[in-house]
């Protein structure tokens, strides 16, 4: 009994985990801009792509470039931190596609919803034709992992050696990032342009420059969930990162708009939430996550730490 | 600012005057849209041209998109390899052109709806598809009211030629084969007591398959130790499977998609069940390869195809299947779209050699179709088949094959283990 539970809450710790830094990426955006980048999901793919080819995976029959690889592959962590900056330089170009023009022209910033749908949608498309609809697990599996087993016994628990390296990276990265925002000099410009750009500005801070910064590491973010979940479970397809998507979406509200410990409380929260589920009622799993997401915004309007969370990124 | 005076008596007749003409411009407007809307429909109803002489358009909507574009990709490829067949079969004989459309019909039912729909604007003779049981449910009336044959390639969930007269399929019937791979795993280990069951409940193939399996077991005496219900979406399954893992199964039955159904088998594995797994029509794919890896070794599905069986019509489409795809051998599903456009071919063509498609409108010639389809009997590379009156097939080869992986772990094939002649079977199942 101590031993399922044990194990439940790896699980959802693991998942939690993933979805705070979808909601981590939503968050650096919406801090500095005030909107929400819907090409978030597709970063999230692309990251799972990109790592999967730098561990040289080979295109399937489906591709545009049927058997195509790179010569020889990465070992994974350098091959998912490639990943991760690429997705985040994506990121960039996404930024340059969706919004620079829109804020160029003053337009309402509400707008670049769509815009950055419409990036997000092409994104997954491209994917689509150049790695065919099919899944793709990665070339090596769990011996990916240098030789480490399958799985592992943790206090009775079973659990994947992937899944807890999943739960590993996605810790250090949620961990860092606060820490890095609160006391490294980018960091700190980063959020002064969150607090107020004109103010920052006039300090001798390059707002579009910081800007970029969070674009950047929003789309690695994402880059880099992709990558773990690609790793642990596969990639079901060029779609499979818009679920995670709009699951960080909810996680983002969950936690509190803009707020970066409130993304990670949410994230975990609803990791935790869908991994009690009992499989029984597996069918109500989507709706457990949303209803906790509905009484906390009837309870606390600001999201989880929205509202005490005065210091945005 | 002083308000404005009321207009003078004849301002205001005028205004209304101006309205009422107003309003009777809009109307006769209105009344116009319709009219030319009514005249352009009935006008450009390919149905009630007459047919012509040249080559016959064929409609497919396949899924080339989402979640069942794997399988999709497998019915585009076995579709062009049945039209490639067509043209070389009859290059030295008179025969009526048949030219392939292909639609992507999607994974959901308002994309196979509206890929039905053009295709059947475009005056096709005959459809083909959709993928989904789940969208024939939603676009096979459609073409039942409009008089267009269908033959589905791989939807078998229960009551789809039930649909309407115009409803056809080539597709294998779980409720007859799946119970094969459980007698196959039984075989194999007589002591098996304790199963265990994975189903997605948000599926109507899974959910229907299943009952067929759990069927199979409670015929067998064994009732499953547990049965987890996953979601079509799920690809994390560690949860379930911890679930599962705890009541010791020594038998692992799986009914649900390819992708879902690999990282099951890859989780299974990891997760330390050493024991059989069989796995329903879902997983009928090589697709399933690179997901589950080594993993898939072992595996056993039963089959409505096997591509090592030897006949004339396989052979062929084994080598055209090569020709295209290299070294790999053709999968069910690509197999099953062959079948119907060579049913659908072939029919065309013997209607054609008795003036059947001689000085009819399209639609009567689709009704036409309809029957000589029905009527017929057909050497396929599923083996041969017929249909009954209502439009289910009637196939009475089938297979239980066991996934065999090659030592790096990245390809495979689906090995025949053993090949059953069954009676008179026709279609009451499920499929993707």
């Amino acid at each position: 009994m101590i031993e399922t539970l044990l194990q439940t809450l790896l699980n959802g710790v693991a998942g939690g985990g993933v979805y705070a830094l979808v909601a981590l990426g939503y968050t650096l955006v919406f801090s500095v801009l005030g909107v929400i980048n819907f090409a978030q999901g597709a970063l999230f793919s692309l990251g799972g792509y990109l790592t999967f080819l730098l561990m040289g995976g080979r295109i399937g029959v489906n591709g545009a470039l049927p058997g195509w690889g790179l010569p020889g592959g990465l070992p994974f962590p350098l091959a998912l931190l490639l990943a991760a900056a690429a997705s985040g330089l994506v990121g960039l170009l996404v930024e340059r596609l969706a919004f620079t023009p829109l804020r160029r022209r003053g337009a309402d910033p509400m707008l670049g919803l769509i815009t950055s749908l419409g990036a997000g949608v092409v994104l997954v498309n491209l994917l689509q034709i150049l790695m065919g609809a099919e899944g793709y697990a990665f070339p090596q599996g769990a011996d990916a992992l240098g030789g480490l087993p399958a799985a592992l016994a943790i206090g009775g628990a079973r659990i994947r050696t992937i899944q807890l390296l999943l739960l590993l990276v996605s810790a250090g990265a949620v961990l860092a990032l606060p820490l890095w925002l609160e006391h490294s000099r980018q960091g700190q410009a980063l959020r002064a342009v969150a607090e107020d750009p004109t103010t920052a500005q006039l300090l001798g801070i390059n707002s579009e420059a910081m800007l970029r910064l969070a674009f950047f590491l929003s789309g690695a973010l994402a880059g880099l969930g992709g990558g773990l979940i690609g790793v642990s479970v596969s990639l079901p397809g060029p779609y499979f990162g818009i679920g995670y998507g709009l699951k960080g979406l909810a996680v983002l509200v969950l936690g509190g708009l803009g707020s970066v410990p409130g993304a990670i409380a949410g994230g975990l929260l609803m990791g935790l939430a869908e991994a009690l589920v009992p499989s029984e009622a597996s069918g109500w799993r989507d709706a457990l996550a949303f209803a906790i997401l509905f009484a906390v915004l009837l309870l606390r309007p600001g999201g989880l730490l929205g509202r005490r969370q005065l210091e945005k990124v | 600012m002083t308000p404005s005076a009321p207009p003078s008596p004849p301002l205001r007749r005028g205004r209304i005057e101006q309205r009422r003409l107003g309003s009777l411009r809009l109307a006769a407007l209105l009344a116009a849209a319709i009219g030319a809307t009514a005249w352009l429909g009935r006008s450009t109803d390919p149905a009630a041209k007459p047919l012509g002489e040249g080559a016959l358009l064929l409609g497919a909507a396949i899924a080339q998109t989402g979640n069942a574009n794997l399988y999709g990709q497998d019915q585009r490829m076995g579709l062009l390899l049945g039209e490639r067949w067509g043209r070389e079969a009859t290059r030295h004989s008179p025969a009526r052109m048949v030219r392939l459309q292909i639609e992507d019909g999607g994974s959901d039912e308002p994309s196979a709806i509206a890929a039905f729909n053009l295709l059947i604007r475009q005056g096709v003779i005959a459809l083909i598809g959709p993928t989904l049981s789940q969208q024939a449910f939603a676009a096979d009336p459609i073409a039942q009211r409009q008089g267009v044959p269908v033959v589905a390639p791989s939807n078998t969930a229960k009551g789809i030629p039930q649909i309407g007269p115009f409803i056809s399929r080539v597709s294998a019937q779980s409720s007859v084969i799946a119970p094969l791979s459980i007698e196959e795993a039984l075989r194999r280990e007589p002591a098996t007591r304790r199963v265990a069951v994975f189903y997605a409940q948000d599926d109507a193939y899974s959910t229907a398959e299943v009952a067929i399996f759990q069927k199979a077991l409670a015929a067998r005496g064994l009732t499953p130790v547990t049965v987890q219900r996953t979601q079509l979406a799920d690809n994390d399954f560690q949860t379930p499977i911890t679930a599962a893992l705890q009541q010791r199964p020594q038998l692992v039955v799986l009914s649900v998609q390819a992708v879902a159904g690999g990282n099951l088998i890859r989780q299974l594995r990891e997760l330390g069940y050493r024991g059989q797994i069989v796995v329903g029509n879902g997983l009928n794919t090589p697709n399933i390869y690179p997901i589950c890896q080594r993993w898939c070794d072992g595996i056993l599905i039963a089959q409505a195809y096997s591509p090592e069986l030897n006949t004339p019509i396989n052979t062929t489409f084994r080598a055209l299947y090569r020709q295209a795809n290299g070294h790999h051998p053709p999968p069910q599903i690509a197999a099953q779209a062959f079948t119907a456009y060579q049913v659908l071919f072939e029919a065309i063509q013997r209607l054609q050699a008795k003036g059947g498609l001689s000085a009819v409108t399209l639609g009567q010639a689709r009704t036409n179709l309809m029957g000589e389809l029905l009527g017929g009997t057909y050497t396929t590379p599923l083996g041969p088949i017929g249909f009954t009156p209502d439009g289910e097939v009637v196939q009475s080869r089938f297979y239980v094959a066991e996934v065999r992986m090659q030592p790096n772990g990245r390809d495979g094939r689906f090995a025949l283990v053993r090949e059953r002649q069954l009676q008179h079977a026709s279609g009451k199942g499920a499929t993707p």
